[in-house]
């Protein structure tokens, strides 16, 4: 088990957004949650990476409490809808930022950089700054930012929702095979169905402030509440 | 027929900012200059080469005005760049922005009528630490304004992402936020320079007309009927907004051909 999330309740103005939430995730394993738009997924996963502070609840990783820990602490990457590449630097430096504010030694960064950019295939956009690149590069700079730290966790706040739809498949596809390559543990939110199925290994689904955690994907299509069902029926019919 | 229009246009504004400097100028190196001659009598460098030598107090002046808004400058674009960041993510920030507008809401003068009795219970009145802090009252929230409209939810998530990659929040200052700021810092600076530079009213009062700054200095010139030095005073007066222009002309220029 690598996190594990326990009771976590937030409110905002008295409003309860999420409630008494908790949940498992394995290992190199990706966690699809769906929800419809401002259910909470992203509070969620702002509480786990420490951006947000929960009213109750405990946050563990590998078994230990994280809870009180700072954002910088944690060692979990938080992913935004938007790339938010820092507009003052360019790809290469974008990539080696996290490398740097460890103080790792100049040649191991200039290498470890290369190799990510060789593998996300931005070799030649090195030298280029976040403006010059489109919007599916910066979206890849922004993986390649994340992993290159190793973190234990990645959470992944609708990475997807702002590219057109087949730069969002390419990088859908990319991001099934980073994921086998990089062995990498993931929190994947999303309110798109098909995007949660593709992506997730296991799926829950996040209404009113509750997350349901489904056992298998087929009970996640069974259940009314998904949608799926309606889905299918609305391909199946057209 | 659009690029001639343009042009002469240009050459009409470039017309009607450098005439009054080219006879500021004029006026500093002229004497005795009697109504109703169009120009002077005869020309002389003599007040410039006064304020080289220090043979008036005009340079002392200059030296003044130069460091109290260097400093007024600085220390507001500081202060207002932090505060204006706490109060962009506080829950009361309306309110707090409000407070902000304050200071606008009475003249200069009539602000510093209100709290001239204050700097004097603090022995403030009449010395360069209250005329400075008394321009901050101004300054500062001028500066909040200014960079209240620089922090939102877009600048909070590149401070977020420095932090889960391992940043702390000074890193995510002096990395990312600072050089996301910088234009606008600049522009708040020479801003804050200029208000504090052209500053008559506090400085008058707070001041008690010890504190010789240059707007102060052309008054009394003018005052005492002396307009060489006057126009040698605003000449001196009008470089940083002159200074400005040019910047202004040149990056205007470089985008529109």
């Amino acid at each position: 088990m690598l996190i594990e999330i326990n009771h976590i309740t937030k409110c905002f103005s008295g409003k309860p957004v999420l409630s008494d939430i908790s949940l498992k995730v394995d290992m190199y394993e990706t966690l699809s949650i769906l929800g419809k738009s401002g259910c909470g997924k992203s509070t969620l996963l702002k509480i786990i990476a420490g951006i947000e502070k929960p009213d109750e609840g405990s946050i563990l990783v590998k078994g230990i409490d994280i809870s009180k820990q700072e954002p910088h602490e944690r060692n979990i990457v938080y992913l935004f809808q938007e790339a938010l590449l820092f507009p003052n630097l360019n790809v290469f430096e974008n990539i080696a930022f996290g490398l740097r504010i460890k103080k790792i030694e100049k040649k191991v960064i200039t290498q470890q950089v290369s190799v990510m950019l060789e593998r996300l295939g931005l070799t030649d956009h090195s030298k280029k700054m976040p403006h010059q690149i489109s919007g599916g590069q910066k979206q890849r700079v922004a993986f390649g930012r994340a992993l290159i730290i190793n973190p234990p966790l990645i959470l992944l706040d609708e990475p997807f929702s702002n590219l057109d739809t087949e730069t969002r498949s390419q990088m859908q596809d990319l991001y099934k095979k980073v994921a086998i390559d990089f062995h990498i543990t993931a929190l994947f939110v999303t309110h798109d169905i098909k995007e949660a199925l593709l992506m997730g290994d296991r799926m829950t689904y996040l209404q009113d402030g509750k997350l349901k955690v489904y056992d298998s994907k087929q009970d996640f299509m069974n259940d009314e509440i998904t949608g799926a069902k309606k889905e299918i029926s609305f391909w199946n019919n057209i | 027929m659009r690029i001639k229009f343009s042009l002469l246009f240009h050459a009409f504004m470039i017309v009607i900012c450098i005439i009054p400097i080219l006879i500021l100028f004029a006026l500093s190196f002229s004497k005795n200059w009697a109504f109703p001659a169009i120009l002077a009598d005869h020309f002389s460098p003599i007040a410039w080469q006064d304020l080289f030598s220090g043979g008036n107090d005009i340079r002392h002046s200059l030296l003044l005005s130069l460091l109290i808004a260097l400093i007024v400058a600085c220390t507001a674009t500081t202060i207002g760049f932090f505060i204006s960041k706490t109060i962009a993510y506080h829950n009361f920030r309306r309110q707090l922005l409000f407070l902000a507008y304050l200071p606008f809401v009475l003249s200069p003068v009539i602000l510093a009528l209100c709290l001239k009795f204050y700097f004097i219970k603090l022995s403030l009145a009449g010395t360069v630490s209250g005329v400075m802090i008394a321009q901050l009252i101004v300054a500062i929230p001028y500066s909040i304004i200014f960079f209240s409209g620089f922090w939102n939810q877009r600048v909070k998530a590149f401070a977020d992402i420095v932090n889960t990659l391992g940043g702390t929040n000074m890193l995510a200052l002096t990395k990312v936020l600072i050089p996301l700021a910088k234009p606008l810092l600049l522009i708040c600076f020479f801003q804050c320079f200029l208000i504090s530079w052209f500053e008559y009213g506090l400085t008058s009062v707070i001041g008690y007309g010890k504190i010789q700054t240059l707007p102060i200095k052309v008054y009394q010139f003018l005052i005492e009927a002396n307009i060489f030095y006057a126009a040698l005073s605003c000449c001196l007066l009008i470089m940083p907004p002159v200074l400005l222009l040019w910047i202004n002309k040149s990056i205007f220029l470089k985008r529109l051909y």
